[in-house]
């Protein structure tokens, strides 16, 4: 692509925007939850001010380690953001969210404290009960473009969506693992803190708490924005259905107890398995690619 | 820095630690987290955890069995951070005053910022009392600007 | 001439020093002998990348005296079967004899030229094992006196130890190097010697019992590459290795193909002959390192990567594909249930080995070159993280993870070096990861009928990997308040020189990985494939994807740079757990309990006991027969 603004100006500003949109949506999913619990709810920017709030904090940390890594988390998953906008590799995309979750899960193991260990190794268990449905979702979407870029989804004619919807759906549980939502969110939410405290957040205190806040709103946005690109051709339906899933794994959120982690293995897989081998097998029976 | 102190005002994450209360308090303190008061319309949430509140919420008297517990989750909130005490227990001690085997009002053992009296205090109390812990929380923010 | 030198440092060298060990029982002596042993087999294999490969045949004399090793060598194995009394080592060796007894009689006089070819693979794996093995030889000279010292031995056992791991450097060097299937066997049967002295080292009940396991269960790989010998015979009327591959696949070359994958598997531990790796774990670390590092897993992955041009597009190559697929994920899986340091290393050893496999198994340029990189780094990897794992049992008498909490208060180096070696096992930008890349590319783009199966091995497998680590990983990094304070610890010398220079391998190859891909792995890849990892200087790119390994080394330089100058300029002040509120002043691992008193915590890791190696090694061993049967099977069609 020889347009420079639209090669790496456009890219640049998206990436930039993350986090501000990431926090707004924050924002919008309390506002909703609210609505739905007949509560008015917070104001929309009531994430931002949360996480000013958290940065002009007197700062506790565990080592001099715990900071790095919490920046560690947000880097990369910013990391993992440019990746995407940069249209490049999908499956380093994989692997770059995947360094910034053990970041997280090192950052909370490193103090002796049993309630992040907790979480720490909830997170684990929920890092393992979605890596294996993206891992498996990527590779669905190279079968659809024959190439593992994020660009030759654009090069593609017609929208993803129609080859994959099956894949769609299975990132759909990706999406509610990734947003910490019930009935999957066992390593740490808003809501269960009472349970194991604030489960793998627990020693984060101040800015650290903030960078992870951060990280966390990425790293939604990323997941959003990869199931935007399943209607490539016009991003704006793209959107659309993104925020049409965002909708539903609130709506999910509100109605589902917590899961424990063997049976939100068994979800995650069996639903997120058998969704896109469905779809792939279709796929290769109509002929489609 | 007006903008971190607005932020302050706007986002205090609330530890509530009963001290020993009859759970009278404890049960108004819900009444105001629930959807009738939803004080989580000034962005109050209730974290549970030291380490990330701004506002420690006390009830019940400090007593010689767990004042030791309320001084360390004082210690480990971090700065800026403010203590408001529901109930009248919590105030003076209550009708728990002069027993043997507690000290008295929460402030025996950690400065406290606000008192709200009652017994037990409503939601609407506890809601005027965080206007006023936010008040003072907004000082102390100011104050630590100023102290730089 | 050229040819000769090399032959002479590398494969007779070691033999003679190692006699030199046996005999000059000095500890100063040693220390010299395994330093010039180490320089030398650097220096050759070296010598090897630089001025290509050659070929070699050894005149009359030689091969007779190998012949006689070799009966010499069969007849101890007897002698230890007898010994041990173990009617399967008896009857494999039995088998054994009678199959290369009967082939001399029968094809007196069959000579091969050349005997000795050494080709781009081959020097490819020399590099491999001299230099990840000379530096465990290094390592081993402070490890054997700390581990003598710990079990109080009257009289030092060492001159035994480093003649056995010289030996079998030697013996894996000349493994390498051979075209006559005649002197792979062997020299494979002589690094199941060395690798049986090895595990019964120490010589306890346990060491004598997995010894044994191991010594059968290699026996049976040399009866399969005698057996496809014997095929190779008299389907061709050669013994040449290069003669076999060229040969085309007719079914009964098939046969012979079948027979050295069986053999391979043996070496390389997959199911179901993953038991002899697992229980080698009684050796001293060192053997370990040698193990899963350098020579005896990578004989085995060598010869399929050996023969894998030659079962391309036949059915015989998705059986070596399922053998590895499967094992690949149930180690990984079996992983995660596991406590023991060396017991998980071992298993994502034998986890790494199946992906390596599946790799050659597919039989693409891609999978061959992914295959190639995931040996590279895992060697080198592999060998790190056991050095350091060695150390650190060394220190605390123990190989339960659980004990290795706070390892990076406690000894901070070991324990740096032990984390950067875990983190390039399965974060990028590290080499294994560049490797796991593009074997799921090769994955993905393998044929309908096989890839949905694959892919759902492939996605297992790297999940729990990731587990298993990151939940190893975590019980180094715990840091209680009181030693927030780092101060490395002092290292012997040579702990010093081999740890350290294996990281700074790992971190040189993995910053310039483009750089090797294309100069050491691409020229190797050659033998009937066309290149098709393209690398440019800053990224790898395939067909089908692109991996800027420069970029992504730059960014997460400018993560953690940018991440230390954060922490550095908010500071923070350090604070104890949130414990309830019943933190005990002073011991960051306490809290009061009933009546005030003080009770010490701990934290342990999850023990996944319900997906445990009692409930899965039934699987893995029904399994890896029926593949094995299948392997057989897909000869015949």
């Amino acid at each position: 692509m020889p347009d420079p603004v639209l090669s790496y100006a456009l890219p640049v500003l998206l990436l930039a925007a993350f986090p501000f949109i990431g926090g707004l949506l924050r924002g919008i999913d309390r506002k909703i939850t609210a609505h739905m619990q007949s509560r008015i709810g917070p104001p929309v920017l009531q994430p931002f001010y949360d996480v000013i709030k958290l940065w002009g904090k007197k700062p506790f940390i565990t080592s001099q380690f715990q900071p790095v890594l919490a920046f560690g988390y947000l880097g990369f998953s910013l990391m993992a953001a440019a990746i995407l906008v940069f249209r490049l590799d999908l499956l380093l995309l994989l692997f770059t969210v995947a360094t910034a979750d053990v970041c997280l899960v090192a950052a909370s193991f490193n103090s002796k404290s049993p309630y992040s260990h907790i979480g720490g190794m909830r997170e684990l268990l929920s890092v393992l009960s979605y890596e294996p449905v993206m891992i498996m979702s990527i590779i669905s979407i190279y079968f659809a473009t024959r190439s593992f870029l994020v660009g030759g989804i654009f090069s593609l004619a017609y929208p993803l969506l129609l080859l994959l919807p099956g894949v769609f759906v299975a990132m759909g549980f990706v999406l509610i693992v990734e947003m910490k939502k019930s009935p999957f969110d066992i390593s740490a939410s808003m809501h269960a803190h009472q349970e194991i405290v604030r489960g793998v957040f627990t020693e984060f205190s101040g800015y650290t708490m903030a960078m992870v806040e951060l990280g966390h709103w990425v790293k939604m946005m990323l997941i959003l924005s990869i199931m935007a690109y399943f209607w490539a051709p016009n991003l704006l339906i793209g959107v659309g259905l993104a925020l049409l899933l965002f909708f539903v794994s609130l709506v999910v959120d509100n109605i589902y107890p917590r899961l424990t982690w063997q049976r939100m293995l068994k979800t995650t897989w069996t639903f997120g398995f058998t969704l896109i081998l469905a779809n792939l097998v279709a796929l290769f029976l109509l002929g489609g690619v | 820095m007006d903008i971190m102190n607005k932020a302050r005002v706007k986002s205090p994450w609330v530890l509530h630690f009963n001290c020993g209360s009859c759970n009278g308090c404890d049960i108004e303190i819900l009444a105001a987290l629930a959807p009738r008061f939803d004080v989580e319309r000034f962005g109050i949430i209730n974290i549970g955890n030291p380490k990330q509140a701004d506002v420690l919420l006390v009830t019940g008297p400090a007593n010689r069995r767990n004042f030791r517990v309320l001084k360390n989750l004082y210690d480990q909130m971090p700065e800026t951070k403010v203590v408001i005490v529901v109930g009248s227990c919590g105030s003076t001690g209550g009708v728990f005053y002069n027993c043997p085997n507690v000290l008295g009002g929460v402030d025996k053992v950690v400065p406290v910022d606000v008192y709200v009296p009652g017994c037990a205090a409503r939601p609407e109390q506890i809601i005027d009392g965080f206007i006023l812990g936010l008040q003072k929380l907004a000082e102390k923010g100011k104050k630590k600007v100023e102290g730089r | 001439m050229y040819g000769e030198l090399i032959v002479a440092t590398n494969v007779l060298l070691p033999l003679i020093m190692g006699l030199a060990c046996l005999g000059l029982t000095g500890r100063g002596i040693r220390r010299a002998i395994i330093a010039i042993m180490a320089a030398s087999l650097i220096a050759s294999s070296l010598l090897l990348f630089y001025s290509g490969g050659f070929v070699y045949s050894p005149n009359y004399l030689v091969e007779m005296s190998a012949l006689i090793l070799g009966f010499c060598l069969v007849a101890y194995f007897l002698y230890v079967g007898f010994r041990i009394k173990n009617v399967l080592v008896i009857g494999l060796t039995l088998l054994q004899i009678l199959l290369v007894a009967y082939f001399e009689y029968s094809a007196i006089g069959v000579s091969v030229e050349p005997a000795l070819m050494v080709d781009n693979l081959s020097i490819f794996m020399s590099l491999i094992v001299n230099i990840v093995g000379s530096m465990i030889c290094v390592y081993a000279l402070s490890y054997m006196d700390e581990h003598e010292e710990i079990l109080q031995l009257s009289r030092s056992r060492q001159p035994r130890f480093f003649f056995f791991l010289l030996l079998f450097l030697g013996a894996m060097n000349g493994l390498i190097y051979s075209n006559n299937i005649l002197w792979l066997a062997f020299f494979w049967e002589v690094t199941t010697l060395c690798c049986y002295e090895l595990i019964r080292h120490d010589r306890t009940k346990e060491a004598e019992k997995n010894a044994a396991v191991a010594l059968w269960m290699n026996l049976t790989g040399g009866v399969a590459l005698s057996a496809s010998l014997f095929v190779s015979y008299y389907a061709i009327g050669s013994i040449a290795l290069n003669e076999l591959l060229m040969a085309g696949a007719a079914p009964i070359l098939l046969l012979s193909f079948a027979f050295m994958a069986l053999a391979a598997f043996t070496k390389s531990a997959q199911f179901p002959f993953h038991g002899w790796l697992l229980g080698a774990m009684v050796a001293p670390t060192p053997v370990s390192a040698l193990l899963h590092a350098s020579t005896m897993v990578n004989a085995g992955v060598y010869l399929i990567l050996r023969i894998a041009p030659a079962i391309k597009d036949t059915h015989l190559t998705w059986a070596v594909v399922l053998v590895g697929a499967f094992t690949f994920m149930l180690t990984a899986v079996l992983a995660i249930s596991q406590r023991g340091s060396k017991r998980i290393l071992a298993y994502s050893t034998i986890s790494n080995l199946g992906l390596i496999i599946l790799c050659a198994g597919l039989n693409t340029p891609l999978a061959y070159s992914a295959a190639l990189i995931l040996l590279l780094f895992h060697a080198i990897s592999k060998g790190l993280l056991f050095m350091g794992a060695g150390v650190v049992e060394n220190r605390l008498h123990s190989q339960n993870i659980e004990s290795w909490e706070g390892l990076l208060g406690r000894f901070p180096l070991t324990a740096i070096i032990m984390i950067v070696g875990m983190i390039s096992m399965f974060l990028p930008p590290f080499g294994m990861l560049l490797g796991k890349w593009a074997a799921l590319e090769v994955i993905a783009s393998s044929p309908p009928s096989i890839v949905f199966l694959l892919i759902i091995f492939m996605v297992i497998g790297s999940a729990t990997t990731t587990l298993f680590w990151a939940r190893w990983l975590g019980r180094l990094i715990i840091l209680p308040v009181k030693e927030t304070k780092l101060r490395a610890e002092k290292l012997h010398p040579p702990y010093l020189l081999s740890l350290l220079s294996l990281l700074s391998l790992d971190l040189f190859i993995s910053v310039g990985a483009a750089f090797f891909i294309s100069n050491l792995v691409n020229p190797t890849v050659g033998g009937g494939y066309s290149v098709q990892i393209g690398a440019p200087l800053f990224s790898i790119n395939t067909t089908i994807g692109s991996f800027p390994v420069l970029l992504f080394w730059l960014a997460v330089g400018v993560i953690f740079i940018a991440g230390f100058a954060v922490a550095k300029s908010k500071g923070g002040v350090v604070k104890p757990p949130f414990l309830g509120g019943e933190n005990v002043e002073g011991n960051p691992s306490a809290f009061r309990t009933m009546a005030d008193t003080e009770a010490e915590f701990q934290v342990s890791v999850m023990s996944f006991d319900s997906i445990g190696e009692g409930r899965l090694n039934k699987y893995a061993l029904v399994g890896g027969t029926l593949l094995l049967a299948l392997l057989f099977l897909m000869v015949m069609f």
